[in-house]
């Protein structure tokens, strides 16, 4: 029984650990997965036509004239819809209405002045108009049904009168019957509803479409184009076709999240068919198509983030690990290299090692700390935070990582080898050049390849020395300018650049647009984590076949 | 080493062979190549000591730049300075009279890094143990580059993944007011602390030799067993060096617990409520900074933060490394 219990205890055991390694497994998974899933989406997307125009418009790419014969037609397919919304807007802002007829009366006096009509018709002409104008007034201002329809008569009664032929008063006329047509379909009393409802449709096809036809053009790049990305429209066209409300489900209870059909909004008005007419033909309208954007790996962005890609930030954060490896590899190599061929064992030594794990225990953020108040704040030649300020950083950072690595590398070289060097008459330091660090070339290069994927991973240090969240691509000048004055090139060190790191944490954290467009946000990131992960696949295969050479041997 | 090697055996070959005189050239024969030799040791031992440089530097500059907060003019004021910051949990520099209380921020940085242990501690060494007793060669060979990854995975994503995934999820499904709690930052700690608990733990139990466990295998133990009451305890300076490492990587943290802790300095009350916002030593110093003119008192006082986030380090890593020694001493014993 005892021994039972025991075999039965150590399975458990056994069990408890491989789930152990199965939970971390899956832990990766759940990580990178979304990650991948949403941020691919920035790059493999539908894409409409709006995309297209907005390609065509910031990059010059695509074909101009298959573009301008798509372009008309959709907008051909699209002008019903506009019409149906004009048509019905027009006639539902009762505001602006009223204020338009008080409008038209006042021409209608200029128009009187203007034709020298004599003093007592002048009056008279200007009563009967003012009557004109007040009935349309009460019947725009007016709850009831049955008032609306008998003002508007009223108002229209007067069309035929031949004073007015010609006059200012015939747009009224017009403004009547349009006000006629909206006042007999929809329920005059909820007007001001329709008005906030419709206002929402109008966003939403604004969002869709782009601004409407007559509009100025919006100021941001964001509203100057519909809906770039299928999944955007989608949205959209939701906000189209639903209205979100917060309803109370009897009392006392949290209110919860209900849809209402727009269809049903606007049973019976004007504006019925156009929901109809968006839905069935989103295909014309949008011309949706697959779209493999790989440029999102160099452009830049437009309007923060809400178009575009991450160019510069892949730029940036390339430039400043590979500055810093240009500083840490020649430290780092021939620290280890010292370390393990010339080094006594004596405590000077010790100390030189306990500082190499130090240095590699010290919070990134002090590094940062570190990085402020030193190559910013104390050495004048830089000054401000910039790229170097930011890559002599890192390379401290990557250092210990390096010297680990390397001092590994060269420890795995067989001791034959060195033997084999010096028997033929090699010094000590030609056996190192000529024969150790190639051998530990590849386990070096491992060593390098990781430090330089942490180093491209971290933010804290860079976050006071030289990265900013939002602002120019360094500008290095010409190559021809840095032949003729070097310090060109030093100059263009000093300024700030944008990484992804930062750039990850600013769009989740502190970018309001990019808040709108989540597949901007995992973009980034998953460029972040591709590039960390390329690296370290790199990194395992050189260390894999190093393996494979060693045992050969 | 190689070296004497070498000379030891030519020295033999002398003796048999019969030289009339060592093939080692004497300095004085050989002038240039001795002096480059030793100028070429003197210039490899500078590079090399620029690490130490290094910490000098870091500590130099961090120190420079604590000092002013405490060093007002009075001795009184300034241990009011130290009192006020080891104290007060109030953390407010940008108030009319400010204060700069840190022990809320100390407090939080325990409070996910603890957090973070309790969640990672546990699943680290079973899967120390599964990777080094229990699990084929050929399933290591795929476990290793896994959690070589989560390693690589830079903080930041991490973050992002806390901020954007974690968050809303812990909301809805757990029912938290916020989902960017101590709650949320533990459990992302936890996941990056993990690869280093895992392979440092792995490497000092498989430091411990097949010898020790074929031992007890002999006097009837099971698997199981033998993990627990042999193996571990004998390797136990290895794992708390393992979850000491792993606390390091956890308290030094920045970019997790600035997005994912919710910013927050106070302690938690109920001292239990993991869903509570806090603020960790870290974020404070990389949310503050950027707004903070160069050489105000807010400026010394986040150095000070720095500075004792670089004690507590510092001293960890004298332990760890100490602790690491010993097992070196172990494996040398083993064979």
């Amino acid at each position: 029984m005892r021994l039972i219990l025991r075999q039965f205890l150590d399975k458990a055991f056994t069990l408890a650990a491989a789930v152990s390694v199965l939970i971390i497994v899956g832990i990766l998974l759940v990580v990178l997965v979304p990650m991948f899933q949403k941020g691919l989406s920035a790059v493999f997307f539908t894409e409409t036509i709006e995309f297209r125009k907005l390609q065509k418009e910031t990059h010059n790419r695509g074909n101009d004239e298959a573009l301008q014969r798509r372009i008309e037609q959709t907008n051909a397919a699209r002008k019903p819809i506009y019409d149906v919304l004009a048509d019905f807007s027009l006639g539902i802002n009762t505001e602006s209405l009223v204020k338009e007829a008080k409008d038209i009366y006042q021409k209608y006096g200029e128009y009187l002045n203007y034709h020298n009509i004599p003093k007592d018709q002048y009056t008279e002409y200007r009563k009967q108009a003012k009557d004109i104008r007040d009935t349309m007034i009460a019947a725009l201002e007016s709850d009831n049904k049955d008032i609306v329809l008998a003002n508007l008569d009223k108002v229209l009664a007067q069309e035929e009168n031949p004073i007015y032929k010609d006059s200012p008063v015939q747009k009224l006329f017009i403004l009547a019957l349009q006000y006629q047509k909206t006042a007999r379909t929809i329920d005059v009393a909820k007007r001001s509803e329709y008005l906030t409802n419709l206002q929402e449709v109008t966003t939403a096809i604004r969002q869709l479409f782009g601004p409407l036809p007559g509009e100025a053009l919006p100021p941001l790049p964001m509203d100057q184009y519909g809906a770039t990305r299928m999944d955007m429209a989608q949205k959209a066209l939701h906000i189209l076709l639903w209205d979100e409300a917060w309803v109370s489900d009897g009392d006392g209870k949290p209110l919860v999240k209900k849809n209402i059909s727009r269809r049903e909004q606007f049973a019976g008005t004007a504006l019925e068919p156009l929901f109809d007419q968006v839905e069935k033909n989103i295909d014309v309208l949008l011309m949706p198509q697959f779209r493999c954007y790989w440029q999102y790996f160099i452009d830049d962005w437009v309007n923060s983030h809400y178009f575009g890609g991450v160019g510069p930030e892949i730029l940036g954060t390339l430039m400043l690990t590979i500055l810093a490896m240009v500083f840490a590899i020649p430290l780092g190599v021939i620290s280890a290299a010292y370390l393990v061929e010339y080094a006594p064992d004596n405590h000077w030594i010790k100390l030189v090692r306990m500082c190499i794990n130090t240095l590699a225990g010290v919070p990134s953020i002090v590094y940062g700390l570190f990085g402020l108040a030193f190559f910013v704040v104390t050495i004048h030649a830089i000054g401000k935070p910039c790229i170097l300020a930011a890559s002599l950083t890192l390379s401290i950072l990557a250092l210990p990582v390096i010297i680990r690595a390397s001092e590994e590398a060269i420890r795995l070289v067989p001791q034959t080898y060195r033997e084999a060097s010096l028997a033929l008459g090699a010094g000590k330091f030609r056996t190192l050049v000529n024969v150790v660090l190639p051998a530990a070339a590849p386990g070096i290069l491992t060593g390098i390849i990781l430090s330089l994927s942490r180093a491209a991973g971290e933010t804290a240090p860079i976050l006071f020395t030289g990265v900013v969240a939002m602002g120019p691509i360094p500008n290095f000048g010409s190559p021809s300018e840095w032949i003729r004055n070097p310090g060109s090139l030093f100059g263009g060190l000093l300024q700030p650049t944008r990484a992804l790191s930062y750039g990850s944490y600013d769009i989740a954290v502190g970018d309001r647009i990019s808040m709108l467009v989540p597949h901007q946000q995992f973009g980034m990131v998953m460029t972040l984590i591709l590039l960390v992960l390329i690296l370290n696949i790199a990194a395992i295969v050189i260390r894999s076949k190093m393996s494979k050479k060693l045992r050969g041997y | 080493m190689a070296e004497n090697a070498a000379q030891t055996s030519v020295g033999q070959k002398k003796a048999a062979v019969g030289f009339s005189r060592s093939l080692l050239l004497t300095p004085s024969e050989d002038l240039v190549g001795f002096l480059s030799g030793h100028l070429g040791r003197a210039i490899l031992f500078c590079i090399t000591a620029t690490s130490v440089a290094a910490v000098l530097l870091i500590f130099y500059f961090v120190i420079r730049e604590s000092i002013p907060f405490f060093y007002t003019g009075t001795a009184a004021s300034g241990i009011a300075r130290v009192k006020e910051f080891f104290l007060d949990t109030g953390w407010y520099p940008s108030a009319t009279v400010p204060r700069y209380g840190a022990l809320a921020l100390i407090v939080g940085s325990l409070y996910v890094t603890i957090g973070a242990l309790v969640i990672a501690v546990p699943l680290g060494l079973l899967a120390g143990v599964y990777l080094s007793d229990i699990a084929p060669f050929s399933l290591r060979q795929i476990c290793k580059p896994v959690i070589e990854i989560l390693a690589a995975i830079p903080s930041v994503a991490y973050g992002f993944f806390a901020v954007m995934v974690l968050a809303p999820w812990l909301q809805t499904h757990l029912g938290f007011s916020t989902g960017t709690n101590a709650m949320n930052a533990s459990l992302i700690l936890a996941v990056m602390a993990l690869p280093t608990i895992i392979s440092v733990s792995e490497d000092a139990m498989s430091a411990i030799g097949r010898e020790i466990r074929e031992a007890s295998y002999g006097l009837g133990a099971t698997r199981a067993e033998t993990m627990i009451k042999v193996v571990l305890p004998a390797a136990h300076s290895g794992i708390l060096a393992a979850v000491l490492l792993g606390m390091m990587r956890a308290i030094g943290e920045t970019m997790v617990v600035w997005m994912a802790s919710g910013n927050a300095s106070r302690i938690p009350s109920p001292w239990w409520d993991v869903s509570q916002s806090i603020r960790t030593m870290t974020a404070t110093i990389a949310g503050d900074m950027g707004e903070t003119p160069k050489n105000s008192e807010h400026y010394y006082a986040l150095f000070t933060v720095g500075l004792t986030l670089l004690v507590f380090t510092f001293s960890l890593n004298l332990i760890s490394e100490y602790l690491l020694s010993q097992i070196m001493r172990n494996k040398r014993g083993g064979k």
